[in-house]
């Protein structure tokens, strides 16, 4: 008489089953993987600061820029042009 | 990719590109930084942008993930090319993608859209002088 659960039926009914789950587990999850963390909105950020198109190729630490004189953004240049920066902001 | 890098090196090259066409077609300097800031976000782009080499002809895209702010600062002579109101539709789509977690797809779509706005029209009559 064999006994109820051999080394055989384990390996069929649980090692393969197993095997199979591994496997799409690894496909679902492979470029995940591959492209490192991603950015989640509300969570926190862990990378440094990335310039591009900066002043040098040195990624500048916040905490080593200068203050902001008050009234920078209206400003007067000496060659009469108004300095006033524009753009847009937004947030998310 | 690295950890604790926030791009992949093809993102990199897709944002650095995106960079160099919207200056090329634009005339004006681009620059993208992505971090986070120490005080309110705005003072902080200008900041950055007077840090530039010619920060009066110069487009600063400032992103912080973590405080989930984006900033487009033009200088005083960007803005003559590059409206308010056309930033502020470049930002509404790099708010979009940014929501969904795509901070190199946001900011690639946004650099282009910028610099499409900014595109200055070919002065052909200034360039080649009709011929008698």
């Amino acid at each position: 008489m064999t006994p109820l659960l051999s080394g055989h039926t384990l390996l069929v009914f649980v090692g393969i089953p197993a095997l199979v789950i591994a496997v799409v587990a690894l496909l679902v999850f492979a470029s995940s993987i591959a492209s490192g963390p991603r950015y989640r909105p509300g969570l926190s950020w862990w990378a440094p600061p990335v310039w591009i198109g900066g002043p040098e190729p040195l990624k500048p630490n916040p905490a080593n820029l200068p203050e902001l004189p008050a009234g920078d953004n209206s400003a007067t240049a000496s060659t009469g042009v108004a300095r006033t920066t524009g753009g847009a902001s937004a947030s998310w | 990719m690295p950890a604790g890098d926030a791009f992949t090196p093809d993102q990199l090259y897709d944002i650095e590109r995106a960079v160099r066409h919207a200056e090329t077609v634009s005339g004006l300097h681009f620059s993208v930084y992505v971090g986070g800031a120490d005080s309110e976000t705005r003072p902080f782009a200008i900041e950055l942008l007077n840090e530039l080499p010619d920060p009066d002809r110069s487009v600063l895209v400032y992103v912080d993930p973590a405080g989930r702010r984006l900033e487009i600062v033009t200088g005083p002579l960007a803005r003559r090319q590059l409206s308010d109101t056309a930033a502020g539709l470049a930002a509404l789509g790099m708010q979009t993608s940014f929501a969904t977690g795509d901070l190199a797809g946001g900011l690639v779509t946004g650099v282009q859209q910028l610099g499409s706005h900014a595109r200055q029209a070919p002065m052909l009559h200034a360039n080649q002088p009709h011929q008698q």
